[in-house]
């Protein structure tokens, strides 16, 4: 089932608003754009250009306007022309697998038409050919840059298949160039969350957050970004001011979070639980759910509601990374590796991961190739002591006794840098 | 008895013995045999003290012992006792306790003269050092150990000072082996941390405004011990030039086995908050210096496979996947979960602990004493483990990890552990603060029981009730060449179509020491077919044996056959 953040009821909008199937992964804020939306003759418009350009229907206005109204097109009238009007007819009739290849023949005489290739992206990523709707967005941009419009169906269509670091660099452009719009800041602020980004989104979110005090949506976001950094302290006053408007799956999932954070793990999973219980669409609650049952003794669980996170948003970085492990241990190589590459897809380099795929490597024969990546990882962070204490074994599994014991020596020293900062005063 | 489905799927899935034990009138596996019944009314003194000293909550071991040598394990409970940070308000003691044969046993300790009193005690580790084929006895603590040689009357002499091993700081556990091969019993005793000599550390409040017992990782770590045996009543230390004088670690389990087959006891050590030790016995170098070569990270059981330092606090090791190579296991703190490595015959091991359900059965669990052993007399290596939280306010902070924990059976079948405390016994739903666990066969039935050490209360005594209508035969092997106890012997013998081997280990658990004799488990095999027993160095000698008796011990003799 679907799932969308649906911040409506918190935000006592009234009413209850959801992103259509088709953009499941869109975020609450997201919800709260389509609502604006429905007040507007540009709505229907918009779907023309298709599912992901539907959530964003002001902004892809003048690339609608394009195609109704360009007094080159309504004179022309000839057959190049006419497939165009079929295609745009069939994609506003909500065809548009009868559109696709309507427009994929205009295209063919007129390669350089940015109406056509951003409304073919935008069928594309409406059936699901995320691939196909990025390349043609690209084309599209390659032929107006720096098209905002575009530039957010580009980001969402890259959101929408994983690459959620593609779609934060994009979004990025677009907050740019409009960063009062806060439909693309919050998108952004999602994907910087999504990629462990949690001070550049408390960079992006606090003036914000100080622009519209009362927006729920802000509040959520911030709050999640505080706490996943562990500033409990002003995490709290965030999640405060949500609860303060009654309890909500947000709130829990955010209380649930400090309290993993705090390794209060039962407390956790009672928010969580009550959490699912609230909202079970609402995304990261089963994966932070997951972790909850997790620590608490409830392995089957938690791969339970990994699967479940993953089912409706599997571009969830932490149920892909859990499950990955929790496949490793079985000795499921193959199956790990292929979340695990999923979550290195989410977040680029980052090195619990990489840290992850290594040790598989390593596990399953590959030394050469888990030292070349953990020498890299040593490299990025000289006190992962996890990764010395690994690299200390395959250097010794290669016979590189030298090498090993410069690695056991590392390992010795940061445990002892990190003794040092234990607690304990001398008593007599 | 009709079968349900899921009465098929258990029994598909854990064995017949799992389900006879799930039917409402089949016994218990483990009953609990109450004080009032076994006549063991002891109790352990923890000292727990509002500064909450670490010694406090790592005591006590135990250990089964004939000590008399009449055929019946009699048992031993450590005490705590005078220290720096304790003056106890009464004199306190270790127990002995004699097996009167019939289910209950008598306090002989005054008599025997093993009551200490002058240190606090932590374990016990028994082995026969001086080949007279009487049982010996060391304790170890935090303040001096002890060393009480048996005099073969009931009485036992404390030797310590003669012997050399006084060994001051803070031992915890010690094993008798003979790394040298020269048919006498080395002694290693685990050392933990540096606790300081005139002060000591404290954690200050928790969150209740109370002291609290320091995790470890404030603490440094020491080096252990390694004596050798000198032949005549002395021992020599002989760790320095050795890896195990370099290595700071922080030892509470050590199991002496040999994990390569070189024929050479090797040791396998479980620190707390450091890395685990494995001590390769690699002979003697070029100078003629007897080396150990620590090699727990190329062999991946120094760390989680994570690469992260645990808690590690019991250990074993056995044969438990009938390969031929000696596995090990260690038990760890709550939320590290207790790693089950697999011996891959090269010097390396590789955790198995999640596809044996044994980490998911120990996250929330920290464990102290445990033993791998053929409950049932299947022939399948089995597993007790036996738990408890060191801090005492941990529910305070956590709802989900308590103080007294319970203890955890696995039952082995089709190649796999299986958790099965859920129908070992009421005795398993029970909550305990346990340490030291020593396995041993006080009713002389076939079938191991257990005793388990509890800090700051009694020990409880388990007598197994399972293996019905499994054979087996108990074995005693007494080395003539090499050492008495014959440790480092290699059991092989088959029945019923299967041949399984054995190595006669010595230590494992957590501060103490099990029955010295080995029960072999053959199902039921209606026969046994013959038994080898591979003697350890300096004879090396094999002795097969075919006319063999059933369900009852018996005592094999190197070089001198069946007695008894």
């Amino acid at each position: 089932m679907a799932r969308t953040r649906d911040f409506s009821r918190v935000s006592g909008a009234g009413t209850r608003v959801a992103c259509p199937s088709h953009v499941e992964l869109c975020s609450y804020f997201l919800g709260r754009a389509l609502e604006a939306a429905t007040a507007t003759p540009i709505r229907a418009a918009a779907s023309i250009i298709g599912c992901i350009g539907f959530v964003m229907p002001r902004m892809l206005w003048p690339v609608l306007a394009v195609a109704l109204c360009a007094p080159g097109l309504k004179a022309q009238s000839d057959q190049t022309e006419n497939i165009l009007r079929q295609a745009i007819s069939l994609h506003q009739a909500g065809n548009v697998e009868g559109a696709i290849p309507k427009y994929e023949a205009y295209l063919k005489a007129r390669p350089d038409s940015m109406l056509a290739l951003a409304n073919l992206g935008a069928a594309y990523a409406h059936v699901g050919r995320y691939g196909d709707a990025i390349s043609e967005y690209k084309k599209a941009l390659a032929s107006e840059p720096g098209n905002a419009p575009i530039e957010m169906n580009l980001a969402l269509a890259y959101y929408k298949s994983g690459q959620i670091d593609d779609a934060a660099k994009t979004l990025q452009k677009v907050h740019q160039v409009s960063p009062a719009d806060t439909r693309p800041t919050l998108l952004l602020a999602d994907c910087w969350l999504a990629m462990g980004k949690n001070k550049e989104v408390i960079d992006l979110m606090s003036p914000v957050a100080e622009r519209q005090p009362d927006d729920l949506a802000v509040a959520y976001l911030l709050g999640t970004a505080l706490v996943r950094d562990n500033q409990v302290e002003r995490g709290q006053v965030v999640i405060d001011k949500i609860l303060r408007n009654g309890d909500s799956a947000e709130a829990r999932l955010l209380l649930g979070t400090t309290k993993l954070g705090a390794m209060d793990f039962a407390g956790a999973l009672q928010d969580l639980t009550k959490a699912v219980e609230l909202n079970p669409k609402l995304p990261d609650v089963y994966s932070y759910y997951g972790l909850a049952l997790l620590r608490t003794g409830d392995a089957a669980g938690a791969e339970n509601a990994f699967r479940q996170e993953l089912a409706s948003n599997p571009n969830d970085f932490n149920a892909n990374l859990q499950i990955g492990v929790l496949l490793k241990q079985d000795e499921n190589y193959e199956g790990a590796l292929k979340y695990l590459r999923h979550a290195l897809d989410i977040r680029p380099g980052d090195l619990a991961v990489r840290y992850q795929i290594a040790s598989i490597d390593f596990a399953r024969g590959g030394a050469e190739q888990a030292r070349k990546e953990l020498e890299s990882i040593v490299k990025e962070s000289p006190k992962f002591t996890e990764a010395h204490v690994t690299l200390a074994t395959v250097y010794y599994r290669l016979k590189r006794k030298d090498d090993g014991d410069r690695e056991r020596a590392t390992v010795a020293a940061l445990n002892a840098e990190a003794q040092e900062k234990q607690p304990g005063v001398h008593v007599k | 008895m009709k079968l349900t489905r899921r009465h098929i799927l258990s029994l598909a899935g854990a064995g017949a013995a799992r389900l006879l034990a799930t039917t409402p009138n089949a016994s218990p596996l483990f009953e609990e045999v109450p004080a009032s019944s076994s006549g063991i009314t002891w109790t352990h003194e923890n000292a727990m003290s509002p500064e909450r000293y670490l010694p406090e909550t790592l005591g006590p071991g135990c250990a089964f012992l004939d000590f008399d040598n009449d055929g019946w394990m009699d048992i031993f409970l450590v005490n705590s006792g005078p220290s720096d940070f304790y003056k106890p308000p009464k004199p306190l003691r270790n127990a002995l306790y004699k097996n009167n044969r019939d289910g209950t046993f008598t306090d002989v300790t005054e008599k025997a003269g093993v009551a200490g009193g002058s240190a606090f005690g932590m374990g016990v580790a028994v082995g026969d050092y001086d080949n007279d084929g009487w049982p010996d006895i060391f304790v170890t603590a935090y303040g001096n150990c002890t060393l009480y040689r048996n005099n073969h009357d009931g009485t036992f002499t404390d030797v310590t000072k003669k012997s050399g091993l006084e060994t001051p700081g803070w031992t915890t556990s010690a094993v008798w082996f003979d790394y040298d091969n020269d048919g006498r019993l080395d002694l290693f005793i685990c050392s933990f941390v540096d606790y300081g000599k005139t002060e000591h550390l404290s954690c200050g409040d928790n969150k209740l405004g109370k002291h609290y017992y320091c995790i470890p990782r404030v603490f440094r770590g020491t080096a252990s011990f390694l004596y050798h045996n000198n032949g005549d009543g002395t021992f020599t230390p002989v760790q320095a030039g050795t890896d195990i004088a370099k290595m700071m670690g922080k030892g509470l389990g050590v199991v002496a086995t040999d994990i390569n087959n070189d024929g050479k006891m090797d040791l396998f050590v479980a620190n707390d908050t450091v890395q685990n030790f494995l001590y390769v016995n690699r002979g003697k170098d070029k100078s003629g210096k007897w080396q150990f070569e620590e090699i727990a990270l190329a062999a991946e059981v120094g760390y989680s496979e994570n690469g992260q330092a645990r808690s590690g606090m019991g250990v074993d090791a056995a044969d438990v996947f009938n390969s031929g190579y000696q596995d090990l296991f260690v038990a760890n703190v709550d939320q590290e979960m207790f790693s089950l490595y697999r011996n891959q015959k090269n010097e390396t091991f590789r955790d198995v602990a999640h596809p044996n359900g044994v980490a998911q059965s120990t996250r929330l669990l920290s464990g102290w004493g445990l033993k791998f052993f053929d409950y049932d007399d299947d022939g399948n290596i089995d597993l007790i483990l036996s738990n408890g939280h060191p801090d005492d306010m941990i529910e305070n902070y956590s709802m989900q990890v308590k103080y007294k924990e319970p203890l955890v059976l696995f039952h082995q079948d089709g190649g796999k552990l299986h958790d099965v405390s859920k129908d070992a016994g009421p005795a398993f739903s029970k909550m305990y603060a346990a340490r030291g666990l020593a396995a041993g066969d006080f009713n002389n039935d076939g079938r191991i029981d257990i005793l388990v050490a509890n800090n700051g209360g009694a020990p409880l005594l388990l007598r197994n009730q399972s293996g019905a209508g499994n054979h087996w035969l108990g074995i005693r092997l007494i080395g003539t060449s090499c050492n008495k106890d014959a440790i480092g012997a290699r059991i092989v013998w088959s029945a019923g179509g299967a041949v399984r081997s054995r190595l006669k280990n010595s230590g494992g658990s957590y501060l103490s020491s099990h029955d010295p004799r080995e029960v072999l488990g053959i199902g039921s095999a209606a026969k046994i077919d013959y038994v080898e027993i591979h003697w350890p160095a300096p004879s090396g000698k094999v002795e097969k044996f075919t006319t063999l008796p059933l369900d009852r011990y018996i005592a094999i003799e190197e070089g001198k056959g069946i007695r008894g």
